[in-house]
């Protein structure tokens, strides 16, 4: 039983890195960025692309590469819609999506590549009431400490207070002289770099091929919508949540469709019961 | 300044949109005065290494060689090859097909990965009366139900991979078996036929997951968690998973260290081209069934040095399995002097063939299921490849008559 | 959100405002009935021009994207989940036209009706979110659609689908025109919606959701209403699918499929009409020509086309090409 709870928090680690980068972008420019699965597939490739032995030089350099690319994008096109229906930068990161899952098959086909567990982390961690291989355990510890730094660097640093205050009043923060437009492409950034991140974290224990972070972006959705998309953490803990109960479902239950639609089940409730999303704000009247 | 841009586009579009017209068909013995075969198959997606481009060039050896034998008196003269991606989606095989058929003269689909998509091309061939080798999907359904006058399954299917794998695995001593499969059509079908299998040659399904399909995480982890801890423990993991999740599960099961813990895995269907990206170790000691292998015999060495001349690449079975059937096509072609479907159908039914990949090659008429020996294969550690694609061993060869099922009652052609 | 979807509403409307006609002239007038016998004569002539089984194809997606569009062009919501009536719609279809063998219009009609239902738990839902929400809440729901279709393979065949729908007019040029009568029925529905004291309604929502609550209107209700009109037209593109076809896959409910549909909208021109039917042909007729030239990346070409058009000519096709600013 433990085991399989603290399985489904190293499954649910991904989607929380994944659902954080959503959700601070969301934040900050109210856009929904689509090509989110697309970045983490990247991670995935371009910690391929340094190969196996550079692990963890990729742990760095690919999510910071990454972040870059995406204030490259940021400035270039995602600003030029930045004053439209934020539905435009949806569609626009969607078609985002197309081409760069395209351009990764162009390169590397769609089959999967192969990826070694990093070197010092091939063993297994023993708890006493079971062992756990070291790598996974690894990633939970990593996508903890992010977890919880982003929220440190949120609430409890002048930079987060900067950053949500233009997150939640950007006319009033902007009157009193903060200088929006200049935290928006660093935001922007930083959110794709985690998705990145949690892409170079895949890579050794997941299948590493094109589209594998299209359908994982469909599940972080919901995992958002639970959670409510302007929570950060929220969406966190939602996704840990969902994790959980997802490798719960498969060891206990027969059947492979609950683990699977769980999580849209669970959404559905949480609309009916608190649209806004479990820790999300009022949406005002629309 | 747009609009003239957009103008532009829309008329390069609008041009396109012309040459359309049915095709006639001239006298003569052949259709056209030309033999053409029309490769369908995924040419972009994850069957795109295992069949895909490298099918086209199968059959051009085919041809090749049919040009060769023959000579001055071969009866086609004239051979093409028309090919088309159907991206593994059924609707545009759907289309492709009858495009192909209509459209480009075709006198024989080859190939055809993905069950959905070869079923439907299998109804497409039946109306337009024309002959379709299926060679790369798994489906039963195509020698049962579904099955019908023009279509032939060529290589495999889930029979032949789960009986191969499960009786001659469980023979070998492993009599206690834990199954995870996708939960889809294949992995259901396949799981079916493992578990009767390792039941007939006396072993046991301890139990048997269905996983998500299709698993957004690429997570297994659940089951290797739990496969150690049945009871009783299981002798070896049998997995049903294909492509990309066999990779991800393989690299779970070794990051579990599930063979340290006495947990042998047995995979229902791999191609070359999976070992191949997988590396060899990852699966090293893993025994599933082929149909077809490279380095099996000189014979088989031959072609295969030939087909690395051009593609590069060492062949799959899917490939030698199409160059099979475009040349035994080629050789009916030649033995009646015509191109006609129904007498070709009809000089195929019951014979008995052998090439390079048809060994003990019998064209069964009852339901057009082609039976050849298959293998059971093992793959090697690293240490063990002595040259680069060489990656099994083969264990034993299943006889013909066995590594095929019965005939079906459901299928009346 | 009040400000982003009064954003929306200018953005998205520019293309065209449904309100009281604006007296044009009689030129004007004239020319868009010219315009119109020009479409009609178009879809005439199309099997002849084109390939036949790609005009049908044409036809359903041309009523997939019109649904769409009645959605996102006229009450600004954009569902990314549409292929789950679309599929649906095509899984029903199909089965009765198996079961039961009714004729094609028949089976059409029960799959678009059978759309129309699942549309109700589904709209009832989505609709309590608006903008992005709605697009994720739709995709989402879409997608567990699919999976449960995926699993549920006593009934939908799983992934090797249904085979071998029965179908009358067996050669595809002439049921491109057994099925006209049908899209043609279908866009004027779109437009008849479009053009009452409903749709009228509809837009206000659209454009000050607050002010139409003020007015007394029940937003939610005439937003599932105008969901389930959208899934009914799609239901229909998509029961066509499956006739056209003559059966029906998993892909018809994939998230790629709305996908797709939506990347017609917006190439045709949101908030038109007229740009579904012509950002159809033009994606089907892409996708054809692409698949048979050897070119492997239509992600690459359809996706980067889908850019610019969101960048460059957010009003579509249809929208750069006949409408003032």
């Amino acid at each position: 039983m433990l085991q399989h709870v603290f399985n489904g928090l190293v499954g649910g680690s991904f989607l929380a890195l994944v659902a954080l980068g959503l959700a601070v972008i969301f934040g900050m420019l109210r856009v929904v960025n689509f090509a989110h699965g697309a970045i983490y597939m990247l991670g995935a490739f371009g910690a391929l692309a340094l190969t196996g032995e550079a692990f963890w030089a990729a742990l760095v350099v690919v999510p910071v590469g990454l972040g870059l690319l995406g204030m490259v994008l940021e400035r270039t096109v995602v600003n030029r819609l930045a004053r439209l229906d934020p539905l435009y930068n949806f569609l626009l990161t969607f078609g985002l999506t197309l081409v760069l899952q395209d351009l990764v098959k162009w390169r590397y086909g769609v089959q999967s590549s192969p990826y070694p567990t990093p070197a010092g982390l091939g063993g297994s961690v023993d708890f006493g009431l079971f062992d756990f291989p070291a790598y996974r355990v690894f990633v939970l510890v990593v996508a903890a400490i992010v977890c919880f730094g982003v929220w440190f660097l949120l609430s409890r640093t002048r930079l987060g207070l900067i950053v949500r205050a233009c997150t939640e009043r950007p006319e009033l923060s902007a009157a009193l002289g903060v200088n929006v437009g200049r935290w928006v492409t660093p935001v922007f950034g930083f959110g794709v770099a985690l998705a990145g991140l949690a892409g170079v974290l895949a890579a050794p224990m997941r299948a590493v091929h094109p589209l594998m972070g299209a359908d994982l972006i469909i599940v972080v959705f919901a995992v958002v919508v639970i959670g409510g998309l302007g929570s950060i953490f929220g969406s966190v803990a939602a996704a840990f949540a969902i994790g959980v109960l997802q490798a719960l479902s498969e060891a206990y239950l027969d059947s492979a469709l609950v683990s699977q639609i769980l999580v849209y089940v669970v959404m559905a409730a949480v609309l009916l019961w608190r649209p806004s999303g479990l820790f999300g704000r009022e949406e005002s009247p629309a | 300044m747009r609009k003239i841009a957009l103008l532009c586009g829309v008329a390069l579009v609008a041009a396109g949109c012309g040459g359309g017209g049915p095709s006639t068909s001239g006298g003569g013995k052949l259709s056209d005065d030309k033999v053409v075969f029309g490769v369908l198959n995924d040419q972009s997606g994850v069957y795109a290494q295992l069949s895909g481009k490298n099918s086209i060039k199968a059959v051009e050896l085919a041809i090749a060689d049919y040009k060769a034998k023959y000579g001055d008196k071969a009866v086609a003269k004239n051979i093409v090859v028309e090919a088309a991606d159907h991206q593994n989606k059924p609707d545009v095989a759907n289309a492709k097909a009858a495009e192909l058929y209509d459209r480009k003269a075709v006198d024989a689909i080859l190939d055809v990965p993905t069950s959905s998509a070869a079923l439907k091309v299998a109804d497409v061939a039946k109306e337009k009366k024309k002959l379709y080798f299926n060679i790369t999907a798994a489906t039963m359904d195509l020698t049962g139900k579904s099955c019908n006058k023009y279509t032939f399954h060529y290589a495999y299917d889930t029979y032949m991979l789960a009986n191969g794998t499960g009786k001659t695995v469980t023979d070998q001593g492993a009599k206690s078996w834990y199954l995870v499969y996708p939960d889809y059509l294949f992995g259901q079908d396949m799981t079916a036929s493992f578990e009767a299998a390792v039941t007939k040659a006396g072993g046991k399904v301890v139990a048997k997951d269905p996983a998500p399909f299709p698993n957004a995480s690429g997570d297994f982890s659940t089951y290797l968690l739990k496969a150690p801890n049945l009871n009783p423990k299981p002798d070896v993991l049998g997995t049903m998973q294909a492509g990309a999740e066999l990779v991800a599960l393989v690299k779970q099961y070794n990051e579990f260290k599930l063979r340290e813990k006495g947990v042998g895995l047995a995979v229902g269907l791999m191609f070359l081209t999976d070992i191949h990206s997988l590396t060899p170790d990852a699966l090293a000691g893993t025994t599933y069934t082929d149909a077809w292998y490279w380095n099996y015999d000189l014979r088989n060495r031959e072609f295969a040095d030939r087909f690395f001349q051009a593609t590069g690449t060492r062949p799959t079975f899917a490939h030698a399995a199409n160059y099979s059937a475009a040349l035994q096509y080629l050789e009916a072609v030649q033995a009646n002097g015509t191109d006609d479907a129904d007498t070709i159908v009809k000089y195929l039914e019951g014979r008995t063939v052998e090439d390079v990949f048809l060994r003990s090659g019998k064209i069964r008429a009852e339901d057009h299921r082609v039976v050849h020996d298959a293998y059971l294969a093992k793959v090697r550690s690293s240490k063990e490849v002595k040259e680069p694609w060489d990656y099994v061993d083969v264990l034993k060869t299943i006889p013909a008559a066995d590594a095929f099922r019965a005939p079906s009652a459901d299928c009346k052609l | 959100m009040t400000e982003s979807s009064a954003l929306v509403a200018q953005e998205m409307a520019e293309a065209e405002r449904p309100g009281p006609e604006p007296r044009g002239s009689a030129l004007r007038r004239n020319a868009r009935w010219l315009l119109l016998a020009a479409a009609v004569v178009f879809a005439l002539w199309l099997p002849f021009g084109l390939y036949p089984a790609v005009a049908v194809e044409i036809l359903c997606w041309a009523l997939f994207a019109v649904a769409i569009d009645l959605l996102l062009g006229y009450v600004g919501l954009m569902s990314f989940g549409h292929a789950a009536f679309w599929g649906t719609s095509a899984y029903a279809t199909g089965l009765v036209a198996i079961h039961w063998g009714l004729p094609f219009p028949l089976a059409v009609l029960c799959g678009a009706l059978t759309a129309t239902v699942l549309a109700v738990p589904i709209g009832y839902l989505a609709v309590k979110r608006t903008g992005i929400y709605f697009a994720m809440v739709t995709l989402a729901f879409a997608q567990m659609i699919y999976v449960v279709a995926n699993k549920w393979s006593s009934l939908t065949g799983g992934e090797n689908g249904l085979q071998s729908v029965p179908r009358a007019i067996t050669d595809n040029f002439y049921f491109y025109y057994a099925a006209l009568p049908i899209v043609f029925g279908g866009l004027f529905l779109a437009w008849r919606i479009v053009h009452s004291p409903f749709g009228r309604v509809l837009v206000a929502i659209r454009d000050n959701p607050s002010r139409a609550r003020a007015l007394g209107y029940a937003v939610h209700r005439y937003k599932l209403m105008a969901f389930m009109l959208s899934a009914f037209l799609a239901g229909l593109g998509g029961g066509l699918f499956a006739m056209g076809h003559r059966f029906v896959s998993l892909e018809t409910l994939h998230w790629t499929t709305s996908g797709k549909a939506v990347i017609i909208v917006v190439l045709g021109g949101i908030g038109t009409l007229w740009g579904g039917p012509l950002g159809a042909a033009a994606i089907v007729r892409l996708e054809d020509w692409l698949s048979f030239s050897g070119f492997e990346q239509i992600g690459l070409v359809t996706g980067g086309i889908f850019v610019l058009t969101v960048l460059l000519f957010r009003r579509g096709v249809w929208g750069t090409l006949f409408k003032r600013r």
